[in-house]
């Protein structure tokens, strides 16, 4: 009863002491969020520098004080410094009088993430805001991935003929031929049939894997992607910190990444610690998060609600 | 390679203390605490690495040591012990027969490598004389089929799916009497990808398991899950029952400890790595050898057998 009663006391100034086990427990909470152990530090040391010297207000708790620290770090880590609106910057790209030209998105990824899935629910989404939308097969290497395009074209298609709304089409080469040219070729072809926006799905890579990284680079020279975009998964644990960084560095001197597609929150519940290992490593932001296997699922980001997650 | 920067760390950590003059109970607490973190490190379950130190600390039981004896040596076996214990599954796989029908249906979450993973075993199988043939109960994910079929042709295993039946547990139960009829030994069934917060996806899971009755259900993992590798793993074991483990994408950074957790909360035994995107990528899997490498041997060398 003591221990809790000094806790519960206000107006008291935190030292280094204090603030031990009360961080501790803060870091035990972000590792079991599945927030890759470099990022909880980081956090905890910032949100400890903030701390010791600090009043703790009347009748605030030390653990109190410290969650709205924790808060307030997470909040800061996971707003980005420059918002993206992405449908503006497409609008004004195709609608601009002087130059006109396709807006390029690519997607990049290790393997299995939800490249392929989540590419088609942003073509979904840009369908419903009535853009001609051309999809190209740039995975010439996994067994079915041009198929699983042409499904998805297929039915998304049917979906905006539907609604009467965009249109949707599929640019493919096959297997077998080097995915920059294709993906070179792809932009062409857009903007000699009037598409407003390509969106290029790549094969997925191990971030370890040196060759086919570097192979990143002429990829992004050829096809001049307006953003890259990168898929990580929430399921994903530390590796997020290397994977976010590797792929940030792949491009080249003078070109990152633009900012993350987050999948499979809906299979984490609120363990997303992913979105903050991946932020921490690169400082890119977090734009969408993709919460399931259907093309409505797809959500921009919403810091509250993640934070409110984190520390649930 | 999976673990081995973990085992790089824990030989560091084990080394460090043995090294010291001073060999004492602080020394050996930091030494403890240097395992932990390189395990939260490898993605192993925060509570499992709670556990696990607890363990560690009281099976050495520093304050009590008896005068003279080995404490290098006592740390390392506990060390060692433990981390066993972890992969351990106190569980033997189920051996297909040769003569008979063997139906292994394959289980797991989206994208951990499950169809890619059963081409690679039913050549592994075929390449051990055993008539081998895949089912392709994935009648979700766009280009499943495709997927499957290209693979299977690659390897030259006769497969069986269907591009317009819908019904998953239609097409399992097709292929599956199909190929036994024609008197195949080892029928592989592949499923879409689920998870634990989607009650219909592991219903179905469930539905097709009782239309094709599989002497052996694996679950693939992808071996860079993190801490949500427990609780699907355990939801998984609860609803199919699985009895075997392949972890996938071993060629990759990630240290794997998110999938040995599985092993920890599952009881069951891995029996595979995936070690890359290529038909021929796929090893067998023995726990203790495996650990013995983990650790880099050297030091641990004799305490192996015990
Ligand atoms: N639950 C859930 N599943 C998802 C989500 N996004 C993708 N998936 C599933 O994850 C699996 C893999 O998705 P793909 O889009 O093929 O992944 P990829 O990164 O293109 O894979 P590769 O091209 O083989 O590297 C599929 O079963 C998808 O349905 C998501 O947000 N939630
Ligand atoms: N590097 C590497 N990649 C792998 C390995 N096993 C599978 N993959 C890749 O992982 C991705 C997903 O594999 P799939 O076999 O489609 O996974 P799945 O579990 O069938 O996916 P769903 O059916 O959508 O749930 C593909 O790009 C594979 O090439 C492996 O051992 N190493
Ligand atoms: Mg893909
Ligand atoms: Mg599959």
């Amino acid at each position: 009863i003591s221990g809790l009663f000094r806790n519960v006391v206000g107006g008291k100034t935190l030292t280094k002491e204090d603030l031990v086990k009360p961080l501790k427990g803060m870091e035990d909470h972000l590792l079991k969020k599945n927030v890759a152990r470099e990022a909880a530090v980081r956090l905890c040391n910032s949100v400890e520098r903030d701390l010791i010297g600090m009043k703790t207000g009347n009748f605030t708790s030390i653990d109190t004080t410290l969650r709205t620290a924790m808060e307030k770090a997470l909040r800061k880590i996971l707003t980005p410094t420059s918002p993206l609106d992405l449908l503006r910057e497409i609008q004004s790209t195709v609608r601009s009088s002087t130059k006109r030209r396709p807006y390029v998105i690519s997607i990049v990824g290790v393997n299995g993430v939800g490249k392929s899935t989540n590419l088609s629910k942003i073509a979904f989404f840009l369908l419903q805001n009535h853009y001609r939308v051309l999809i190209a097969a740039g995975d010439t290497f996994r067994s079915g991935a041009v198929e699983q395009l042409r499904v998805h074209v297929n039915n998304l298609k049917e979906l905006t003929q539907r609604q009467g709304k965009g249109a949707v089409d599929l640019f493919e080469k096959g297997y077998g031929k080097d995915a920059a040219h294709i993906a070179r070729d792809s932009v062409e072809y857009a903007a000699a049939h009037a598409y407003d926006v390509v969106l290029i799905d790549t094969a997925g890579r191990r971030h370890n894997d040196a060759r086919l990284m570097s192979s990143l680079e002429k990829f992004a020279e050829l096809a001049k992607p307006d953003k890259i975009l990168m898929v990580g998964e929430a399921l994903v644990g530390s590796d997020a910190v290397q994977q976010a960084r590797h792929f940030d560095a792949a491009f080249g001197v003078g070109r990152r990444l633009d900012g993350f597609i987050v999948s499979k929150c809906d299979t984490v519940g609120d363990m997303v610690g992913t979105l903050v290992s991946m932020v921490h490593a690169t400082g890119i932001p977090v734009l969408f998060l993709g919460t399931g296997q259907h093309y409505g699922d797809l959500r921009v980001l919403r810091v509250e609600s993640v934070v409110g997650l984190l520390m649930q | 390679m999976v673990l081995q920067d973990l085992g790089r760390k824990i030989n560091a950590a084990v080394a460090d203390l043995t090294r010291s003059p001073n060999l004492d109970e602080k020394a050996f607490e930091g030494m403890v605490k240097d395992i932990c973190h390189a395990l939260i490190e490898a993605d192993v379950n925060v509570k499992l690495v709670a556990t696990l130190r607890k363990s560690i600390k009281s099976s050495v039981n520093f304050s009590n040591l008896a005068p003279g004896v080995n404490k290098k040596r006592l740390i390392q076996k506990a060390v060692f012990d433990e981390l066993v214990k972890l992969v351990d599954p106190h569980n033997e796989p189920y051996k297909p027969k040769k003569g008979k029908s063997n139906v292994i249906m394959f289980v797991g979450l989206q994208g951990a490598g499950k169809t890619t993973t059963c081409t690679k075993l039913a050549r592994w199988y075929a390449a051990r004389g055993f008539k081998a043939c895949l089912v392709c109960a994935d009648t979700f994910r766009a280009g499943a089929f495709d997927q499957l079929k290209q693979n299977a042709t690659k390897a030259k295993i006769p497969y069986y799916g269907s591009l317009t039946q819908t019904d998953p547990v239609t097409v399992a139960r097709e292929g599956v009497d199909k190929f036994k009829k024609e008197r195949f030994e080892i029928i592989i069934v592949d499923t879409s990808g689920r998870h634990r917060q989607e009650k219909d996806l592991f219903d179905e899971m469930v539905q097709i398991q009782e239309a094709v009755r599989p002497d052996q259900t694996i679950m693939v993992m992808d071996g860079s899950i993190g801490q949500q590798a427990e609780a699907q793993s355990r939801a998984f074991k609860e609803t199919a029952d699985f009895g075997a483990i392949i972890i996938t994408k071993t060629d990759g950074a990630a240290a794997g400890g998110g999938a040995i957790s599985a092993v920890a909360a599952t009881h069951t035994p891995i029996v595979f790595i995936g070690t890359g995107e290529h038909l021929l990528d796929l090893e067998r899997f023995a726990p203790k050898q495996f650990i013995s490498k983990l650790l880099g041997m050297g030091d641990m060398q004799g305490l192996v057998e015990h």
